[in-house]
């Protein structure tokens, strides 16, 4: 379980985050939502401790996120960030087994055991075929399964995801979503990602954290919290909310 | 697979370099000024480590001469590897980076001061100079929490040149000590002797120890600052302990043979090139190639133009210019 209380966070003159508080329960799936710049991502990297937090508390299992060591928090919350530097030599393989450095010390080489989990996550995340290419070969979507691949080899209960969906097309949209639904229903992962589209959060994921102004607009469930008035007021969009075929979609017209 | 195949063989590999940088070295103790066979030099060694009789030039000036060669061989790849890894970027290495040059500034000015007897004092106050360079590259560089690569390449060039400068300007006002001075500018092995390998190997030994207990570490750091404390590295600290290790290293090697360029450079991008970018690899590696690296250098510099020699930095900088020049080629794409 994940527990913000009160947190407010400012890059110099810059208000990002103010007196924010959410209770993320476990083996929830929540979207992220609003504007540009809103400081979707600052909640995300101070909820894995990425960004030193000046006021208010993180909670991670009852416990504030700033006790744990690196290491322990590793095993407990993977993060995969917007843009992963691309730029960098190492096959999908030794990137994904990168996700088992939390559990090993120093000194210690993978084990069978670490590169099992890698296997298993690079096929649940339709990767394998890649392992041995490098991310300056691959494209959007192949570079992210791969991110969301090593975040399963860490193992941990949650998982934050900073705009997993950015650069892809519709049919890989649907993969990585399908994808991160079915370890949300089946593992009971906790998971929190950043989502610019309306209909996909309405379609996976149950939960909704609306930002507006730096504070939390709303939070509930994602059906009752994506009203065109909701919207209108957080985006300065004028939608419609119909219904096709029994589910709830945002229309423009 | 590939990569872990290339781990699992690192012992193999690690111990035939150990042999041919061994053979090596041997062989390189038979020629120069003055040729030695094989016999005589298995005598003097013999004698040498038991205390006996030895012949002065095979013992007291050659032998010294190649065990510090490797030496510092090893300890700028190494240093270099961690520079590249620590700063993103696979241009860096410690004459690049100006470190050198501003290790060659403390010396200098120990010299001039009159700390020239002792090492120990050169090599503090190099690393003074040595460490105040790379505090103020890495705070001029990093924008946010990236290291910005033209920036940091060009104020590397900027230290070089602004403590060549101040060197040079040190030798003209005190030209009574300009040939000890100009030693550290260009870097040379001719006046070396034991007590300098003595000084050096303790500061070598845990620096590289240091570096290979984070190689891991190095790989993560390579993916990105933040990725990289996710994944349970105490990014900070890990950076602070490399940069000071690599940094003392390079500042004692500088102290003993003076500013020797591109070896950092060169050594772990042929091993790139050959073993993949897993540090766990690159950095032992280091070790041994960047020793037989620079002993061929260096006999080279005292052999090609026998009696005289050439700078042992000239050797490095003609095989190591051409290959900065192609890997800055390579990356125009990324950039």
């Amino acid at each position: 379980m994940l527990e913000i209380k009160n947190l407010s966070y400012r890059f110099g003159e810059k208000q990002v985050l103010s007196d924010i508080s959410l209770d993320i329960a476990d083996g929830s799936f929540y979207a992220v939502m609003g504007a540009n710049g809103c400081g979707k991502t600052t909640l995300l990297r101070c909820m894995d401790n990425l960004l030193e937090i000046p006021s208010g508390t993180v909670l991670l299992n009852g416990k504030d996120i700033k006790n744990y060591s690196n290491r322990q928090r590793a095993t407990q919350i993977a993060y995969v960030a917007q843009r992963p530097l691309y730029d960098v030599d190492f096959s999908a393989f030794e990137i994904v087994l990168m996700g088992r450095n939390p559990y090993q010390r120093h000194l210690q080489n993978e084990s069978q055991h670490d590169w099992d989990i890698v296997e298993q996550c690079m096929k649940m995340t339709n990767t394998w075929h890649l392992r041995l290419s490098t991310l300056q070969h691959m494209s959007g979507g192949e570079m992210q399964r791969v991110m969301i691949a090593r975040a399963l080899a860490q193992q941990t209960p949650v998982l934050l995801l900073d705009e997993p969906l950015a650069n892809l097309d519709i049919a890989h949209q649907f993969e990585i979503l399908g994808i991160l639904s079915k370890i949300n229903r089946e593992q009971g992962k906790t998971i929190v990602l950043i989502l610019h589209d309306l209909n996909m959060a309405l379609q996976y994921c149950p939960k909704l954290i609306l930002i507006e102004n730096q504070s939390i607009a709303y939070c509930g469930d994602t059906a009752e919290g994506l009203t065109e008035e909701n919207i209108s007021r957080v985006f300065g969009v004028q939608p419609k909310i119909k219904e096709i075929d029994g589910k709830k979609q945002v229309v423009f017209s | 697979m590939k990569g872990n195949a290339l781990l699992r063989h690192r012992g193999i590999v690690l111990v035939a370099l150990a042999i041919i940088m061994v053979v090596l070295m041997l062989a390189v103790s038979l020629v120069g000024i003055v040729d030695f066979s094989f016999a005589q030099a298995l005598d003097n060694l013999w004698q040498g480590i038991s205390g006996g009789s030895t012949n002065v030039i095979f013992w007291n000036l050659r032998l010294p001469r190649i065990v510090l060669c490797v030496l510092i061989g090893a300890v700028l790849s190494v240093s270099g590897a961690t520079y590249q890894a620590v700063f993103r970027n696979p241009l860096t290495d410690p004459y690049v980076l100006g470190i050198s040059s501003g290790a060659s500034l403390g010396a200098a000015v120990a010299i001039l001061l009159g700390f020239e007897s002792s090492f120990f004092g050169v090599g503090m106050l190099a690393l003074g100079t040595a460490l105040l360079t790379v505090l103020l590259i890495y705070k001029i560089a990093s924008i946010g929490n990236r290291m910005h690569t033209a920036t940091l390449l060009l104020t590397g060039v900027c230290f070089t040149f602004l403590a060549t400068a101040i060197v040079s300007f040190l030798m003209v006002i005190n030209q009574d000590k300009m040939d000890r001075i100009i030693f550290w500018t260009m870097g040379s092995f001719s006046a070396v002797s034991w007590t300098d390998v003595l000084m050096l190997l303790p500061v070598a030994v845990l620096g590289i120890a240091v570096v290979l207990y984070y190689a891991k570490d190095l790989n993560l750091l390579l993916v990105g600052s933040e990725t990289a404390k996710s994944l349970g590295v105490d990014v900070e600290k890990v950076k602070k302990i490399l940069l000071l290790v690599t940094t003392l290293m390079v500042a004692f090697a500088v102290s003993a043979c003076g500013v020797v360029g591109f070896v950092g450079l060169v050594v772990p991008h042929c091993i790139r090139l050959l073993a993949g970018s897993d540090n766990r690899l690159i950095i032992p590696y280091s070790i041994f190639v960047g020793g037989i690296f620079l002993l061929l250098c260096d006999t080279l510099a005292r052999t090609v133009l026998m009696p005289s020699e050439i700078p042992v930095g000239s050797v490095t900088a003609l095989v190591g210019a051409p290959m900065f020049i192609y890997l800055l080629y390579k990356s125009k794409k990324r950039y």
